[in-house]
């Protein structure tokens, strides 16, 4: 039963092995039918520039095995009324509220990619915080694949009315000695004054491929935060859009990437006003060690009714190497008049001037290095609200500078 | 020769293809402050990099000693841990980078057999921010970012009294600061003096010479010095301008063009 691949009937066994009831069952077989229907995302179009996944091979891996650790709920949470669990006990328990927020806004024929997600979905987590209630520790989940394996893990959040969460998603594997695949999708929504805060973490080992979409929509004064981090993996492609439909909506959106041997990472991310008076600050920030490549492509949508946009956004690359590449497209699109909309984008080198400063003052190059490296990440750091996640970067950032042994793994 | 803290012995030295240093003699013991004097352009920005291992400075021909020890060969960070130190002429802005972490890593660094603590560390900080009565929220800042030029040279003061090195190169450290920040800066550098250190002061005014009394004065012009003395060639300098010593003392009619058309401006 696990040794299948990821064919349709995988996809119908992954149901039956769950238990699901027949709408969900039904949704697997109908996107997989769509997966096969689709193109591959065309390298020209502004989405996939650069990254081309034309001919990218989904027949190596084995389907996914779902058994990842039950969500954990404090009691006091849960009587709050605090929904933090996976979608085989959601689909018993709160069927209308799945069916609701269940690739409600990712479309399951976005790209190949949703779509082979929406079949094989697994490990998927929903949440729910009903409204006025405030959820102070972060909920987290640690993701996991196997060697050769796949994951599709679904994230759907459900913020209400003046109620607040923190989440934390992370994965994270060793390095394995057969190519493995994760496609995720995240679906965040926040209720009038909500405030939700996203942390996505991405460590996984050389040999992984990973995708991710995430999509927040936001209501009427309600706080939208998220931190985007692609650390591990050979490829990488996040893309992270929000939607600021509510007047007065505020969205915060860091990212923040280290890439180094032949690492490969791509991010996309959209600001789309459609509500007015809303506010948009995106930062984006990363760090290009040895041969690696990594692209930002950011789209500021304003609609037509959206007046009184504030929208910024702004990607910084700090080159650490010669042969490392950075590339940086930021894009506006705006129907609104009165809007305010700033971007700016660089791609830089580590300057020599800088290490000789520090080296004179008996720092060795690379905790030299290091020092730059965490001045040009430390705004991003600073804006980061939960210590641990703070500390996990910093560890993960010094390592990278230093050349963490795992690097030395062939991808 | 072995005993001089400081040994230069025939150094020429090219940037970008370009002989800046052209010869140059000096020594300098422990105990002993050396001023170094010149107009604009003539290597003393040059020679002080050389010595600190700055990228980009070719080392054709000469040697320079320290403590006995062929210093060109090591890295920036190998002689700034043996006891070099250069306050910068023009203080490099590292962003993001705080003046506190910077120099409690510099200092655990150099000092690796007595590290300190952050605690620790910032208490010590104290002492020296104190001594040179230096504005403290400085050191909270990031280095160098957004300083005014005399806050600039006054945290080069400040690192140097913090690292405590044996030899220490002040590359123009009084030029840019006012009365009061030149008296505070002088009184540093003269608690850092003692019998144990030696300290080449870059300068263009007899001004600092007169709170910080050199054993020796260097004229250095076109990447030699060429002439040594006491304080009165200081004051002789400030008195008659270059011109006219580097007459006296053999520069090129060229070189000699060159700065009486700069003296005129
Ligand atoms: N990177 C470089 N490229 C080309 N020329 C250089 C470079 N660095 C220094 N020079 C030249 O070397 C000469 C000496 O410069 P240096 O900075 O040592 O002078 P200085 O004596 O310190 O002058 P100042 O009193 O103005 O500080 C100058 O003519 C300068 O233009
Ligand atoms: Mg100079």
């Amino acid at each position: 039963m696990t040794d299948g691949y990821l064919t349709k009937a995988a996809a119908q066994r992954l149901a039956d092995d769950l238990g699901e009831p027949g709408w969900l069952a039904e949704r697997r077989t109908e996107a997989f039918d769509l997966y096969e229907k689709l193109d591959y995302p065309d390298p020209k179009g502004e989405e996939w520039r650069y990254t081309n996944v034309r001919g990218f091979d989904f027949e190596r891996f084995s389907s996914p095995v779902p058994g990842g650790a039950a969500p954990l709920l404090p009691d006091d949470l849960a009587a709050k009324g605090v929904i933090f669990e996976d979608f085989r006990t959601a689909a018993a328990e709160h069927p209308e509220l799945l069916k609701e927020h269940f690739f409600t806004d990712v479309p399951v024929d976005e790209h190949k990619f949703t779509a082979l997600h929406a079949a094989f979905h697994s490990d998927d987590i929903l949440v729910y915080v009903p409204r006025g209630v405030e959820v102070t520790m972060p909920l987290e989940v640690a993701r996991r694949v196997s060697s050769g394996g796949s994951i599709f893990p679904h994230t759907s959040i459900v913020v209400e009315a003046q109620a607040a969460l923190t989440f934390v998603d992370r994965f994270g594997s060793e390095d394995f000695p057969d190519p493995s695949l994760c496609a995720s999708v995240v679906e965040i929504q926040a209720g009038r004054g909500g405030m939700v805060n996203y942390i996505s973490l991405q460590d996984w080992g050389r040999t992984v491929s990973h995708f991710q979409t995430q999509r927040f929509t936001g209501g009427r004064d309600s706080t939208v935060r998220s931190l985007a981090v692609n650390l591990g993996s050979s490829f990488a492609r996040t893309q992270v859009e929000s939607v600021l439909k509510g007047e007065g909506a505020f969205s915060e959106m860091l990212g923040l990437y280290f890439a180094d041997s032949d690492q490969h990472f791509a991010q996309r991310t959209l600001q789309f006003h459609d509500g007015p008076h809303g506010t948009s600050d995106l930062l984006y920030k990363g760090a290009l060690k040895e041969r690696s490549r990594s692209e930002y492509s950011g789209l500021i949508k304003v609609a037509k009714g959206a007046q009184g946009t504030d929208a910024y956004q702004a990607n910084r690359n700090l080159l650490l190497s010669d042969e490392s590449l950075a590339h940086s497209i930021p894009q506006l699109e705006i129907e609104a008049n009165e809007v305010r909309c700033t971007h700016g984008a660089t791609v830089s080198p580590v300057e020599e001037e800088h290490l000789f400063y520090l080296m004179s003052r008996g720092i060795d190059r690379v905790t030299a290095q290091k020092l730059v490296v965490f001045g040009f990440f430390r705004d991003v750091l600073d804006r980061i609200r939960v210590p641990g996640v703070r500390d996990d970067l910093s560890d993960a950032i010094s390592a990278k500078v230093e050349g963490d042994k795992r690097l030395e793994v062939a991808v | 020769m072995a005993d001089n803290l400081l040994a230069i012995e025939d150094l020429h030295v090219e940037v970008e293809g370009k002989e800046i240093i052209r010869g140059l003699n000096l020594s300098l013991d422990k105990g002993e402050i050396h001023a170094i004097m010149g107009p604009n352009g003539s290597g003393k920005s040059t020679l002080a990099y050389v010595l600190t291992g700055r990228p980009g400075y070719e080392v054709t021909a000469g040697k320079v000693f320290y403590k006995g020890e062929d210093v060109l060969d090591l890295a920036p960070d190998e002689r700034a841990k043996r006891g070099i130190f250069l306050a910068f002429q023009y203080p490099t802005e590292v962003p993001g980078v705080s003046v506190v972490n910077f120099m409690r890593t510099a200092y655990n660094a150099i000092h690796s057999d007595a590290q300190k603590s952050a605690m620790a560390f910032r208490m010590y900080l104290q002492e020296k921010i104190d001594l040179l009565e230096i504005p403290s929220e400085l050191v909270d800042r990031y280095v160098n970012q957004g300083f005014s030029g005399g806050e600039k040279k006054r945290n080069e003061v400040l690192q140097m009294a913090v690292l405590e090195p044996e030899l220490a190169i002040m590359d123009e450290t009084d030029s840019g600061l006012d009365i009061d920040a030149l008296r505070h800066v002088s009184e540093g550098v003269n608690k850092l003096a003692g019998p144990d250190v030696g300290i080449m002061l870059i300068t263009h005014y007899q001004r600092l010479l007169n709170y910080i009394r050199p054993d020796k004065v260097h004229v250095l012009m076109q990447g030699q010095i060429v002439t040594s003395g006491g304080f009165e060639l200081a004051e002789r300098l400030e008195a008659e301008g270059y011109a006219q010593v580097g007459e006296e003392f053999g520069l090129s009619q060229e070189a000699l063009a060159e700065l009486k058309q700069k003296e005129k401006e």
